[in-house]
C-alpha cells in the first residue's frame, strides 16, 4: 500500500528580484516520517519552509499539506502544521505560561482545553516549575524549548522545523534531537532544515539534499550515500597554504575531488590505502607537511562534495 | 467571523497586558505629564492671590530725574512729586526703587541688567505741567525680556502723569470756554482747579488700586463650568496639551510594536496561525485604541482628583475623550506604517510628533491671540482640533458646541487608519 | 587619533541613515520657519493693538460717544464696535480668544457718569457701571483691561473737568438759562474729551534692544523667541546623544572597543565628539535660518554667539551621555531625554518668560543650565552686548557639562 503523503512540493519556485532562492524543487514527505532538507546557509532550505508555512508566496509551482494547497487554502494548512522557527519568536515580557496560552489562542484553543495542553506541554519541555517566569530572564536552552513547545500546542499533524540547533552547546542540542524523535514516535510527521549532516543522518528517513535553491539529491541516507559509491573520504591538514598542493592532488590518480576549507583539505578517492601514499609523495615535493589524516566512510558530506565540488560547512 | 474576531480580541489584550508591564511606558503615559502639570501648576498657580492681586518679582527701577523745579513755585517739582509716589510703601512689594544721577546711568543699567525698567523724567517736566501749552514725555526704558513688571511700572507713572494732564486739561478747558464768552480768569482760580481736580483724581485712583473702579465693573467671560480656582485652571490647560501631546505619543508607540514584533519574529509566527492577517492587525489596532482610551480616562480623573480641575459637562467630555482616542489611534497607525524598524522610529517619532505637537499649538497655549496663519497651520493638524475640542469642554461649552471638531477628529481618525490599514495589508500581504 | 577615528566611523552611520539625517537637517529649518511664520507675522498686521469688543447700549449719550474716540486713541488697544449682539455674544468672544476683551457701555451709562463727576446721589443704590469682561489671567487680558480702565477714567475726567468749568464759569458769572448751562457743559465736555485724545504729559516706552541695521524692527517677536527656540531644539539633541551609546553597547561593539588599546575615556571621547558635531550642525542652521531669513543679527558678535552654542552643546552632550550611563534599553533613552527637554525647557525660560511665573519657580529656574543659555542668546541679540556678556553663561555651561561628564563617565557600563 502506497503511504499517505504528508507534504507533496511540486516544482516550488521563488524568486527574490534577480534572485533565484528556491528553483523548481519537488518532493514527497510521507506521513508520519521525518524527513530532512540538508543543504548549506543559503541553499534555499529557509525560503522553501517559509512557503510551506504559507509566509511566503511561490512564484511558481504548489504544495500540498495534509492534502491543502498552500496556494487556495493556507488556513487549512495553517490548522495541520506547528511550526518552530530558526530564531526565538516568543514574547519577552510575557510569562511562559501567558506566551503558551496566547499561542493555543491563536491557534483556535480555548477553555479548559487550552489550559490541559499547556499543562501537558510545559511538561514536555520540562518548564513547569518555571511556568511563571517571564521568558526575558530565561536562558538560551530554556526558550528553545519553549520554542519547540509552542509549536506542539494544537497537536498538529506535521511539524515544521527550522534549523533549531544552530548555535547552542551540546547538551541542549542532544535534548532537541530526542525530542524530535519522541514527536516522531506519537505519530508526528517532522520536515526538520539542517546544515549539520550528523543531524540529518541520526533523525531521517529521507533526506533532500539542496545546493544553491535546486534540489541535487533525494533518497534515504543508504540511497544517498551509494552515489558515491565505494569513494572513500579522507580529510587531510597540512601546515601550509592549501593552494600548494591542491592542484597536484587533484591531478593525482584515484583522487575524484578534492575541496578546501581553511587549511583542511577533503578528498573523494577510489582507495585510501593507494592514494594516500601518493598525496604524501606530492605533498613532500611541494615541501608541505600533512599533519593529521582522518578516513571516512561514505557519508552524506561525500555526497555533498560529490555532487557539488563543495564542502556542506563552506 | 466570530472566531477571527475573538482572535482578535485575544492580540489586543495581550498587547494592553505588555503595554501596561513596561515600566517606562508607564512613565511617559502617566507619571511624565501629571508631573509636568504639577510643574505648571506650582509655576503659575501660585502666581495669583486670592485677591485678584500678583505676586510677581520685584521689579527693579532706577530713576532719572531730570525735572528742573519751578522756582516761583517755591520749588514744586512734579518729578519730585513722581518720585514720591513710586517710592510711596504700598509699593514696596511690587517696586526695588532707586535714584540715578543721569540719563545715561539709568539707560546703562538696564543695559548691564543691574534694573529692569528705567524711568526717565525729562528737564521740563513741571514747565510743561505749569505751562499752558507745555507737554513732556517720561521715558520708560525696559529689559527687552520683561513684560510684567514693567507693564506694572508703566501703569503706575501713567496714572500720575493723567492726574497732571488731567489738571491742565482741566485749566486750559476754563481758559479756552472763559476766553470764549469775554469773561476773566482769576488767578487763583487755576490753582483751586488744579487742586479740585488733583483730589478728584486721587480719589479715582485710590479706588482703582483697591479694585474698585467707580465706573467700571470688571468681570470673568461667562462660562458654563463650574468656578474654579487659578491653579485648578492652569493645570486644566496645561493638562490638556500635555494630555493630547503624550496620547499621541501612547499611540504610535504601540503601533510601532507591529515593527518590533516583526523583529522579534513573533509577527511572522501569527501569520503562521490560523488566524487571518484582518484579525492579526485588527487586534493590533484594537489594541493602540484601548491603550490610548486608559491612558486619556486615567490622567482626567487624576487631574481632578489631584488638582482640582473640572473637565466640563459629563456628555461633552466623553465625546471629546472619544474624538481624541480615535484620532490618536488612526494617526499612530498612519505613522507606523510608513517606518521600517525600531531605530528609525525612535528618531522619526520624535520629530514628527514634537513638530505636529507644535504646529497644533500644544506648546504655545500661552498665546491667547495667536496670529492668523498659525490659527491657520492648527487647523490642519489633529492635535489642534484635538485642543479645540478640549478647551471647549473646559470651559463648560455643551455637546452640541464641540460638536465640530469631534466630528472632525472622527473624520481625521478614520482617514489615518485607512490609509494605515491599506499600506500595512500591502506589507503584509 | 583613535578618537577621531571613532568619531568620523559614527557620523558615516549616521548619514548613511538617510531617514534620520535628513530629520536632523530639515526639523531645524522646518522648526524655525514654522515659528517665524507665528512670530513673524504678529509684526506684519496692519494693527498689531489688542482687539476689544465694543458694545454701546447708550447710543444717545454723547459722553458714551467721547468713549469710542478716547478707545481709539489707546497705544495698547483698538476697539472693534459690536454693532449687535448681548453680553452673552461679547463673552463668549472673549472665552474663545478672538479678543482681548470687551466693553459694554449700559443703557443711561453717559447720564450716570455725568451725575458721579457732579456728585449728585446715585441712582438707585448703585452707580451705573459699564462692563468690562475679561480673562485677567492672560497677559492680553491684563493689558486691555489697564488701557480699558484708563479710557473710561479719562472719560470720567472729562465729565468731572466739563463739571468743574461750568461751575467755575457760574461762581464768576451765570447762565441765562439752563439750556446754556447746558451747552457750556457740553461744550466743556467735548473740549476735554479732544484734549485727552493726546494728553500734555505722556508715557513712552523703550525696549533697550541692541541698534542694527540688518533687524528693521528690532523689538520684533521673532527676536524675542529666537534663543528660546534654539535652546529647545538643542536640547531635543539629547536623545540622539543617548541614543547612539545605548544602540552601541546593545549591540556589544562598545565592549569590543575595549578590546583595542583605547581606555575608556577615549572611547566616551569619541562618542562625545560623535554626538557634538550633529548638534552643532543643528544650532548652526538655526542660526543661520534665524540670521538671513529672519534677519536676527547673531552674526553682530560671533565670537560670542558661537562661545554659547558650543558651551550648549556640550552640556547637552553631557546630559545625553549620563542618561545613557543609566538607561539600558532605547525606551529608557526616549522617556528620560524627553522628560530633561520638558523640564530643561520649562525652567529655563524657554517655553515662556520666568518673570510671569512667580518668584519661587523663577529662581529655581535661573539654576538651570538652559536659563544661562537664554541669558548669554538674549544678552547678544535683545541686549546688545558684547563678548563679556556671554563669559558667565558659557563658563556655567561648561561647568554644567563637567559635572554631568564626570558622573556619567563614573557611571558608565560598556556592557
Amino acid at each position: 500500500m502506497e503511504q499517505r503523503k504528508a507534504v507533496k512540493v511540486h516544482d516550488l519556485y521563488k524568486d527574490f528580484g534577480d534572485v533565484h532562492a528556491v528553483q523548481g524543487v519537488s518532493f514527497d514527505v510521507h506521513a508520519g516520517e521525518i524527513f530532512g532538507l540538508l543543504g548549506p546557509n543559503g541553499a534555499g532550505k529557509t525560503t522553501i519552509l517559509s512557503m510551506l508555512s504559507c509566509l511566503l508566496e511561490p512564484t511558481q509551482g504548489d504544495a500540498l499539506v495534509m492534502g491543502h494547497s498552500i496556494l487556495s487554502d493556507p488556513m487549512a494548512v495553517k490548522e495541520a502544521i506547528g511550526v518552530v522557527p530558526q530564531d526565538i519568536a516568543l514574547y519577552p515580557d510575557l510569562s511562559a505560561r501567558e506566551n503558551l496560552i496566547f499561542w493555543g489562542k491563536m491557534h483556535g484553543m480555548r477553555g479548559p482545553a487550552l489550559r490541559q495542553r499547556v499543562d501537558e506541554v510545559l511538561q514536555i519541555t520540562g518548564l513547569t516549575d518555571r511556568q511563571k517566569g517571564r521568558v526575558n530572564k530565561f536562558s538560551g536552552g530554556m526558550r528553545r524549548r519553549l520554542n519547540v513547545g509552542v509549536a506542539l500546542l494544537h497537536k498538529p499533524q506535521v511539524i515544521f522545523m527550522d534549523e533549531p540547533t544552530v548555535g547552542i552547546d551540546p547538551q541542549s542540542r542532544r535534548n532537541i534531537l530526542d525530542s524530535v524523535k519522541d514527536l516522531n514516535e506519537q505519530g508526528m510527521t517532522v520536515l526538520y532544515t539542517t546544515h549539520y549532516m550528523e543531524e540529518a543522518q541520526e533523525l531521517s528517513d529521507h533526506i533532500a539534499i539542496m545546493d544553491e535553491g535546486k534540489l541535487i539529491a533525494y533518497g534515504t541516507h543508504d540511497e544517498l550515500v551509494q552515489i558515491v559509491g565505494e569513494q572513500d573520504r579522507i580529510d587531510v591538514s597540512i601546515n601550509a597554504e592549501s593552494e600548494r598542493v591542491i592542484k597536484q592532488w587533484q591531478e593525482t590518480e584515484g583522487v575524484h575531488k578534492v575541496s578546501a576549507d581553511d587549511g583542511t583539505l577533503t578528498l573523494l578517492v577510489d582507495d585510501s590505502n593507494i592514494v594516500l601514499p601518493r598525496l604524501f609523495e606530492s605533498a613532500t615535493q611541494a615541501g608541505v607537511r600533512i599533519t593529521s589524516v582522518e578516513i571516512q566512510e561514505p557519508n552524506l558530506e561525500a555526497v555533498f562534495l560529490h555532487l557539488t565540488g563543495r564542502a556542506l560547512r563552506d | 467571523m466570530t472566531v477571527h474576531l475573538r482572535k482578535a480580541i485575544d492580540i489586543a489584550l495581550k498587547d494592553l497586558i505588555r503595554s501596561f508591564r513596561n515600566v517606562f511606558g508607564l512613565v511617559m503615559m502617566f507619571l511624565v505629564p501629571i508631573l509636568l502639570t504639577a510643574m505648571m501648576y506650582f509655576a503659575f498657580g501660585t502666581l495669583f492671590r486670592g485677591d485678584g492681586g500678583f505676586d510677581v518679582p520685584l521689579t527693579r527701577v532706577q530713576v532719572a530725574n531730570l525735572d528742573v523745579p519751578s522756582p516761583q513755585l517755591g520749588g514744586f517739582s512734579a518729578g519730585q512729586i513722581l518720585l514720591e509716589f513710586l517710592q510711596d510703601e504700598s509699593l514696596s512689594n511690587l517696586l526695588q526703587l532707586s535714584e540715578a544721577p543721569d540719563e545715561a546711568s539709568a539707560r546703562g543699567a538696564v543695559k548691564n541688567q543691574t534694573a529692569d525698567v528705567a524711568i526717565i523724567v525729562p528737564s521740563n517736566f513741571t514747565a510743561a505741567v505749569l505751562e499752558p501749552e507745555g507737554t513732556a514725555r517720561v521715558t520708560l526704558v525696559q529689559d527687552p525680556t520683561l513684560t510684567l513688571g514693567p507693564s506694572i511700572v508703566k501703569g503706575l507713572v501713567s496714572q500720575l502723569a493723567d492726574t497732571f494732564s488731567g489738571a491742565k486739561i482741566a485749566a486750559g478747558t476754563v481758559a479756552r470756554q472763559f476766553g470764549q464768552r469775554g469773561v476773566p480768569v482769576k488767578p487763583q482760580m487755576f490753582q483751586d482747579i488744579a487742586t479740585e481736580y488733583a483730589t478728584w483724581a486721587a480719589e479715582v485712583g485710590q479706588a482703582r488700586a483697591d479694585g474698585m473702579h467707580p465706573a467700571l465693573d470688571v468681570q470673568a467671560p461667562l462660562s458654563k463650568a463650574e468656578p474654579r480656582s487659578w491653579g485648578a485652571e492652569v493645570a486644566g490647560l496645561v493638562m490638556v496639551g500635555m494630555m493630547i501631546f503624550f496620547a499621541f505619543f501612547t499611540g504610535a508607540n504601540t503601533a510601532g510594536t507591529i515593527i518590533s514584533e516583526q523583529e522579534n519574529g513573533t509577527l511572522a509566527r501569527l501569520f503562521t496561525t490560523p488566524t487571518t492577517h484582518t484579525a492579526i492587525l485588527g487586534g493590533k489596532f484594537t489594541g493602540v485604541f484601548v491603550t490610548v482610551l486608559v491612558q486619556v480616562l486615567v490622567l482626567t480623573l487624576l487631574t481632578t482628583a489631584i488638582f482640582g480641575v473640572h473637565w466640563g459637562m459629563p456628555l461633552t467630555v466623553s465625546l471629546a475623550v472619544l474624538a481624541l482616542v480615535i484620532v490618536v489611534s488612526g494617526f499612530g497607525v498612519f505613522i507606523i506604517s510608513f517606518i521600517k524598524t525600531t531605530r528609525q522610529q525612535g528618531s522619526v517619532l520624535g520629530s514628527v510628533l514634537t513638530l505636529a505637537g507644535m504646529a497644533g499649538g500644544l506648546f504655545t497655549t500661552s498665546l491667547s491671540t495667536p496670529p492668523r496663519a498659525f490659527e491657520i497651520i492648527q487647523l490642519l493638524t489633529p492635535h489642534g482640533w484635538a485642543l479645540r475640542a478640549w478647551k471647549l469642554a473646559l470651559a463648560g461649552a455643551s455637546a452640541g458646541e464641540v460638536a465640530l471638531p469631534v466630528v472632525v477628529l472622527l473624520g481625521m481618525g478614520a482617514v489615518f487608519f485607512a490609509i494605515g490599514a491599506l499600506r500595512f495589508r500591502k506589507r503584509f500581504a | 587619533m583613535r578618537v577621531i577615528d571613532l568619531t568620523l566611523k559614527d557620523l558615516r552611520q549616521l548619514v548613511r541613515d538617510w531617514k534620520t539625517a535628513f530629520f536632523m537637517v530639515a526639523m531645524p529649518i522646518v522648526f524655525t520657519l514654522f515659528f517665524g511664520l507665528i512670530f513673524g507675522g504678529q509684526g506684519g498686521e496692519t494693527d498689531p493693538r489688542l482687539p476689544v469688543a465694543f458694545l454701546n447700549n447708550d447710543c444717545s449719550s454723547s459722553l458714551s460717544a467721547s468713549l469710542l474716540s478716547l478707545l481709539e486713541a489707546s497705544s495698547s488697544i483698538r476697539p472693534v464696535v459690536l454693532d449687535e449682539g448681548s453680553a452673552q455674544t461679547a463673552s463668549e468672544l472673549v472665552r474663545d480668544g478672538e479678543r482681548a476683551a470687551a466693553l459694554i457701555v449700559p443703557v443711561g451709562f453717559g447720564q450716570a457718569a455725568e451725575r458721579l463727576a457732579s456728585g449728585e446721589a446715585i441712582v438707585d443704590g448703585q452707580p451705573m457701571k459699564a462692563t468690562v469682561i475679561v480673562d485677567q489671567h492672560q497677559a492680553s487680558g491684563q493689558t486691555a483691561v489697564q488701557a480699558i480702565e484708563t479710557a473710561v477714567t479719562r472719560l470720567l475726567s472729562a465729565a468731572q473737568i466739563a463739571r468743574i468749568s461750568t461751575e467755575a464759569f457760574e461762581a464768576s458769572t451765570s447762565f441765562e438759562d439752563q439750556a446754556a448751562r447746558q451747552a457750556y457743559q457740553d461744550q466743556a465736555l467735548a473740549l476735554a474729551s479732544e484734549a485727552w485724545r493726546e494728553p500734555p504729559l505722556f508715557v513712552t516706552v523703550e525696549k533697550a534692544v541692541v541698534e542694527s541695521e540688518l533687524q528693521e524692527s528690532p523689538a520684533n517677536a521673532y527676536v524675542q523667541s529666537s534663543p528660546g527656540m534654539i535652546i529647545q531644539f538643542t536640547i531635543h539633541g539629547l536623545m540622539m546623544s543617548g541614543m547612539i551609546m545605548v544602540l552601541e553597547r546593545k549591540t556589544g561593539t562598545l565592549r569590543r572597543l575595549l578590546t583595542t588599546p583605547m581606555t575608556r575615556a577615549q572611547i566616551i571621547a569619541g562618542k562625545t565628539l560623535s554626538t557634538l558635531v550633529p548638534v552643532l550642525v543643528q544650532e548652526t542652521l538655526l542660526v543661520a535660518v534665524g540670521q538671513f531669513v529672519f534677519g536676527v543679527d547673531y552674526l553682530r558678535e560671533p565670537v560670542a554667539v558661537v562661545l554659547v552654542m558650543v558651551a550648549l552643546a556640550l552640556w547637552v552632550c553631557s546630559l545625553g551621555l549620563l542618561i545613557a550611563a543609566f538607561a539600558k534599553i532605547e525606551d529608557q533613552v526616549h522617556t528620560w531625554s524627553l522628560v530633561a527637554m520638558f523640564v530643561f525647557s520649562a525652567l529655563g525660560g524657554a517655553w515662556f518668560p520666568l518673570e510671569i511665573t512667580g518668584k519661587t519657580f523663577a529662581a529655581i529656574g535661573h539654576l538651570t543650565p538652559t536659563a544661562w543659555a537664554m541669558d548669554g542668546f538674549q544678552n547678544i541679540v535683545l541686549r546688545g552686548q558684547g563678548l563679556t556678556s556671554v563669559l558667565l553663561p558659557v563658563s556655567i555651561l561648561l561647568a554644567y557639562a563637567v559635572v554631568f561628564f564626570a558622573l556619567a563617565v563614573w557611571r558608565f557600563r560598556f556592557e
